[in-house]
This record gives structure tokens, sequence and C-alpha cells, in this order.
């Protein structure tokens, strides 16, 4: 090897030794300044770039063209729309933002690209004044819990879609299976309560997987979880705000005994503890049973998109927790050069009929049809511009579909009243003190969590594995920041 | 401006060359130096600021060597660092020894065109995605319906749940890994071997020198230079884990973990849902330093027995 062909190897290695894994820098710095915005005082529209939720549709193009010509003389602005799937999108938009990409608004919630987080980390812009100013609209049309629900440390950085505030759980059978062999569901009240409809199944149907579950699985338990799925909450009837490891308590001990005696009898996939979907089993019908969150007149959502009868009975009452409040929310970008229109339009979002079921649906005549006052019917062209309705604001304003019942919204204010406040509404961990903690403590979670909610091992020996390693990664230490962070909040709300 | 002078008109000679090595150069300037600045996040508790990235570096606060505390505040530290250095170096050593193994082969094989088959074949696997390759392993090892399952019980063996024993996967892992890498890494010593003088052979095979001998005695040691700096390059890279093998393959089955995890995979666990750039630079950074830190050393220790083969 020749003197230089050494030294540019030389030079090549160490590069490729320094070069870091700068995962989320790779943008470099660009610049904020949008174009065509120029606050509320030119003449010439403001262009408003949002990002939300979902797949990228065939006909957007279309659909936006006909939304600006709409929206341009009511607020003077147009929209530039981006849609990033499901599965991409809080990875995608954590870089967006950190890169300081160019946006208004954009889709946040407590399941994907998670808002609380992304607040206090200063991704969006404080909303109070705006909501005052711009917003009336908002206010005066959706549930106050949504705002008041939503608010981190005290103020509101996102406009909450007007839906169903509680969650509630519930078990979903099969329901041909249920009247083929006559079983009795109404009996249904607990975990325990399902074993002799499962023995029946696994004993008559062996290609059926009798209780069709993925790794996620939790059992329903009377907790008020500080993070989802991380061993720390407060007991739904708390009085003393007080709290506990949940590796440690009883109720837990008791439902993992129960799925692990499920799980031995062959009612679970021995594969659950791996499992990330059962789409497979929904599409075949080779489930019998399984577990999901409800909302009103959901048994009629199901049968219809699995195409053939299911039925449910309720696992839990209809609680409001934080995580159900901040279901879907539309937040406004810290960077955003013209908040106010932005704000000015998602009050139209909320407010305006015609916007709304034209964001949601299309265009009429292409897309959908009016087959009553408020009431449509998808086109065979709806295909290419099919929208998820939850994440784009208030979905009381939406056309009703033909099956639907005439009083849809009534029940789902009705189911909205019905909701019990979860003993931590309002508050949001902030967890900057323990980062490292929690990061350690994920792991931990990683290892562990699914393996044992999924009876895959036994756990008589791992729950207190489990409870050993979380300790030695730092739970304890979290534990007493959210007690005092609870403490300090349950005083200055008078809990 | 003697100096001057000089370097001009050496650039002038070489204009050639420069500009030949120009795409790289200019590669690795924005997408290896360039980012090196961002470093410094690794000391920063990064927060967006409404004036864009670089005003958000400037104006985050600086906290110390905080950011990798996460990685050293277990005992999973000593597991992750254990599984990273001991996988890669089997990787190197077998995936060395079976590469050179194949190359010398597939170069004595006298029928051309089935060398060449068969190298293709060998190459195939490396350009499948990790994704895909990790559902052929599952088609083979899932408990239900997996192949292996499935011959073990006509044998009249019983079945295993290859996703919940640990004592399988260090196998498993390696052998996945040697399938997807070995064609690949064969090519380059392949090409080493077809620029051996082909008199030297033929100088042997008139002294009557065997097949083994021969390979022995001139292509092992006529090689012997590359292997040392593919050898030395894949040392630097002996801290960063395949992401893909030791996430997608296992399925990220917990109960895998003390055989599985990974500085790569801990790293994107612990900050997947918390999304904290600053821990994840201090990883990246973390890394980096180990690395470097080992190819010098290898390299100072090759260069001690045998200069020439030594990288610098």
């Amino acid at each position: 090897m020749s003197k230089n062909k050494k030294r540019l190897s030389l030079v090549l290695t160490s590069m490729m030794a320094l070069s870091l894994a700068l995962t989320a820098c790779g943008g470099g710095s660009t610049n904020n300044e949008n174009a065509s915005g120029n606050g509320g005082k030119s003449e010439k529209p403001v262009e408003l770039i949002w990002y939300t939720i979902g797949p990228p549709q065939k006909d957007m193009n279309m659909v936006v063209d006909e939304v600006n010509k709409y929206i341009q003389p009511k607020i003077n602005a147009t929209l530039k729309m981006n849609m990033i799937d499901f599965g991409d999108y809080t990875q995608k938009m954590q870089v967006k933002v950190a890169s300081g990409e160019p946006m208004d608004i954009m889709f946040t919630s407590s399941w994907a690209f998670d808002y609380v987080q992304n607040a206090r980390k200063g991704a969006f812009m404080e909303l109070d004044d705006l909501l005052e100013k711009y917003g009336k609209g908002i206010k005066d049309t959706i549930d106050p819990a949504f705002l008041e629900g939503s608010k981190v440390d005290g103020h509101n950085y996102a406009v909450p879609a007007n839906k169903e505030l509680p969650a509630q759980e519930v078990w979903r059978f099969n329901k041909d299976l249920v009247d083929k062999y006559k079983l009795n569901i109404d009996k249904v009240d607990s975990l325990e309560s399902l074993e002799p409809l499962l023995k029946t199944i696994k004993e008559n149907e062996p290609n059926i997987t009798p209780y069709a579950m993925i790794k996620d699985y939790m059992p329903v338990l009377p907790f008020d979880y500080i993070i989802e799925k991380m061993p720390m909450a407060v007991y739904m009837d708390t009085k003393d705000y007080k709290v506990v490891n949940i590796l440690e308590t009883p109720e837990l001990k008791k439902s993992l005994e129960t799925v692990r005696k499920y799980y031995k009898a062959g009612y679970i996939s021995p594969e659950v503890a791996t499992t990330t979907s059962v789409d497979d089993l929904y599409k075949s019908s080779n489930w019998f049973m399984d577990r999901a969150t409800s909302q009103p007149m959901a048994d009629n959502l199901w049968s219809a998109s699995y195409g053939y009868p299911v039925v449910s009975k309720p696992a839990s009452k209809p609680y409001i927790y934080n995580w159900s409040v901040m279901g879907s929310m539309q937040a406004i970008s810290a960077n955003s050069p013209n908040p106010e229109k932005a704000m000015e339009f998602l009050n139209l979002l909320n407010t305006d009929p015609v916007l709304r079921n034209m964001i949601d649906s299309g265009i009429e005549g292409v897309h959908y049809e009016k087959v009553g006052e408020n009431r449509m019917k998808n086109l065979p062209e709806s295909k290419n511009y099919d929208m998820p309705t939850f994440s784009l604001g208030n979905i009381m304003l939406n056309y009703l579909n033909e099956e639907d019942p005439d009083d849809k919204w009534e029940i789902f204010k009705k189911f909205n009243a019905s909701g019990v406040n979860a003993p931590l509404l309002g508050f949001n961990f902030d967890t900057s003190k323990v980062s490292s903690e929690i990061a350690a403590v994920q792991n931990v979670k990683e290892e562990f969590w699914a393996p044992l909610m999924t009876g895959t091992v036994d756990p008589d020996e791992y729950l207190a594995k489990a409870n050993q390693k979380f300790k030695a990664a730092g739970l304890d230490k979290i534990i007493a920041e959210a007690q005092s962070q609870i403490d300090a909040w349950k005083a200055a709300n008078n809990k | 401006m003697r100096m001057a002078r000089e370097f001009f008109g050496n650039i002038n000679k070489n204009k050639v060359m420069l500009f030949m090595v120009l795409p790289g150069t200019l590669w690795f300037l924005f997408f290896s130096y360039l980012p090196m600045l961002g470093t410094v996040i690794a000391f920063k508790e990064y927060r967006f600021s409404r004036d864009g990235f670089w005003a958000s570096i400037v104006n985050s606060k600086w906290v110390g060597l905080d950011n990798f505390k996460f990685l050293f505040t277990t005992n999973d530290a000593y597991i992750i660092t254990r599984n990273t250095l001991l996988y890669n170096a089997a990787f190197i050593i077998v995936g060395l020894v079976l590469s050179v193994l194949m190359a010398v082969v597939l170069s004595e094989i006298v029928n051309k065109k089935l060398a060449k088959f068969y190298q293709t074949g060998m190459f195939l696997p490396y350009f499948l995605s990790w994704v895909v390759v990790g559902y052929f392993a599952f088609s083979f090892l899932s408990s239900e319906r997996g192949m292996l399952n499935q011959i073990m019980g006509f044998f009249g063996a019983e079945s295993v749940q290859w996703y919940s024993e640990k004592k399988y996967w260090p196998l498993i892992l390696i052998l996945v890994y040697l399938w997807k890498a070995v064609g690949y890494n064969s090519v380059v010593y392949l090409a080493a071997i077809m620029g051996i003088d082909k008199s030297l052979y033929e100088a042997a095979m008139i002294d009557g020198a065997s097949k083994l001998q021969q390979i022995r005695s001139i292509t092992l040691p006529l090689l012997r230079p590359i292997l040392t700096i593919m050898t030395l390059l894949a040392v630097g890279k002996i801290f960063y884990a395949d992401f893909g093998l030791f996430y997608q393959v296992p399925r990220n089955s917990g109960t895998l973990y003390s055989v599985t995890n990974v500085i790569d995979t801990y790293v994107y666990q612990g900050l997947k849902s918390t999304g904290e750039i600053g821990m994840s630079t201090a990883a990246g950074l973390y890394q980096s330093l180990v690395g470097f830190t080992l190819v010098m050393f290898s390299n100072y220790i090759v260069r001690k027995y045998d200069k020439d083969s030594a990288l610098f």
C-alpha cells in the first residue's frame, strides 16, 4: 500500500470514528420567515402551514384548493396541509420541531407527539390571550372540561377537539360465537368472570384465539397513572393522593395471577409478549373476545368495520383522564409568524360546519353527497380523501352518516356528562428533574412489562424481580418527585 | 510568498486527483464535520426556541455531564456494554474467518459462471432490510407456526418458545448476522485475491506446491494488509451495535433483554418517548469516543508489530 493511499485512509478512518450519531440534527439551520407571511396587515393572504396526523390523501390538493376559496374571503389566509402517517408522526414531528422547520398549526395529543412534554419544552405558543381575542367561538362551543383539563402549568397550549370526554374500557365479544354457544355475557363483570366463557371456546373451537391480546395489554385496575404504563399511580378513590408503586399492590398481583392462569390454559396466544397487532384475527374473525376503549355507539362502528357483529360489556366506569382529555388537539407552533391568523383558522374550524365537513369529508358532489339537512353519504371517490375525523377539531359539527341516529351528538353529550373525574385530572408531571431516572426506568419497563402483563412469565417469580430492578433504576426517586409535585398541586387546587 | 506559490503549485499539479476526492470531501464536511458542532447538545438541556435550531442550542441551559448519567445509573450499563462488545467481537472474528474462507473458495472454483452465481446468492441477503430479515427469522422461530418447531415436532421433540428462551439467542443472533454480512464482506477479499499476481501461483505450481500450500503461503500472506485494515475499521465501530439486528430480529421481546440489549437499543428504549435530544447526543458522543480510542490503540499495536499493515 502506498503512502498516499495510507494517508487518505487515515483521514477517512478518523472521520468515521468521529462522525457522531446526531440523529435529530441533520437539517442544520432553517430560515423561519414565511415568504408570504407578513402579519395580518398585508393585503396578501397569509399562508398557514398545517401538520396533522394520518395517512397522506390522494385528493388532498384538490380539497385544499376548495378550502382556500372558502376561507380566504373570511380570514384572508390560505392553508397548506401536510399529513404524516400515524406510525411516523411522533418521530418526524420531533425532528421537524427540534430543527425549527416553519409551521403554524400542528396536531398533538397524549398518544402521538406528546402534548405536555412538548409544551414544556417550548414547542407550542401559549394560547391564553389568543383564545380570548380570536378564539371566542372555540370557548363557546366546546365542553369547558376540555380547555380546563388540557392546561399545562395553568396555561392552554392547544385547542382540544370537542369529542367524547371520558374513556371507558369494555370487553368486546365476537357475537357469532356468543350466539353459537349461547354464552351469557351479562354476568361478565371482571377478568375472573370470563373464565367459563373462555373455557367453552377453547374446548370447542381449536382454531379460534379465545382472548385476542397484544403486548401492550394492561389489566383494568383502579388506578390513575402518573405516566401511562409506568408502575406509579394513585388509587381512583384516593383521598390523600398518595402515590403507590402498583407492583406492590394486591390488585395487580391478583390480576397477573389470573392472566397467567389464562396464558397457561392456552386462552391467550403463546406469542402475545411480542405481538404488536391482532388485525389478522379481526379480519378472519378468528377471535372470541378482547378489551378495548369505547365511545358511544362503538359496537356499530366495530361491527361495520369488521363486517360481522361485535358486542361489548363495560369493564370500567367512564373516567375522565388527562390522556382522554388530551386525546386530540391542534396547537400553534412557537415559531409561527402568524399566530393570530392560525387562531382565527382554528376558531373557524371548530365552529363552521361547512369548513369542518369540507376538511373532514372532502368536496360535496365529489367525495360525498348530502342526503338530508345534516346527513351525508360517502361516494366511491371518498377513498381518495378519507381523513381521521377525530383529529380535525370539533366532531359534533360533522354531518351524520346514513345509519347514525338523529340524536348522535346528544348521546355523546350525555356520555360526556356521565364521566367521573379521575383524581389526577389536571395534574401534569414535570419530569425534567428525573429525566435520567425515567430513561433508565423505561428500559426496565420494556424488559418486564409485556411478559408480566400478558402472563408469559410467572408473576410469583418475576413480579419481585421487576420491582427490584425498577427500584435499582430509580423508581423510588421518581415516585418521591411525583409525590412532592402532587402535594403542591393539591394544595394549590384545594383538592 | 514562496510557500503560497508552492501550495498553489501543488494544487495545480494534483488538480485531477483533488477533483476526484472533492465529492467525498464535501460529503464528509457536511455530514460528518458540520454535525460535530452539535456535540455541544450533549452538555445541554435542549429546549426549543422560537428563533430556530441555532437559537435553541444557544439558549438551552448547560447541564455538565447530567445527560450521560442515564447510561450508567443501573447495572444495565454493564450488560449493554458487555453485549455490545462481545457480539461485535464475535462478528469481527467469525465474520473475518468465514468471509476469507468464502473468498478463497470462490476464487478457486474453476467454473467462473458457477462462481458468479454463488457469489450473487451470498451477496443478496446484504440488501434485505432488517425488518424483512426479522420476519424471515420469525417464520423459522414462531412457536405456533414456525418451521423449526414443526420440524422438531415431526421428530418428536418438544416445541420451544424461542422468543422467551434466552440461552439460544447469542447463537441465533450470530448466525443471522453472518448469513446477512458474510457474502458482502467476502467480495472485498475476493477482489484482493483477484489482484494477486498470477505468476506467483505458476511458480509455486512448478515447484510442486499443492493447493493448500499455495493458499497458505501465497494467498493469505498477501491478504494480510487488507485483513488488518478491514479489522481495524471494524474495531472502530465496536461500540456501535447494529440496531436492526438487535431490535427487529428478537422482536423486542422483554424476556430476552439480558442477551439482546445493546447500547443502541437501550438508548432507543430510554428516549423514544421522552425525546430528550441532549441524552441521545450524549450516548452518540460516548460511543464515538470509545470507538476513537479503540482505533488509536489497536493501530498502535499493529504498527508496533507490522508497520506496513497499520492504517497510519
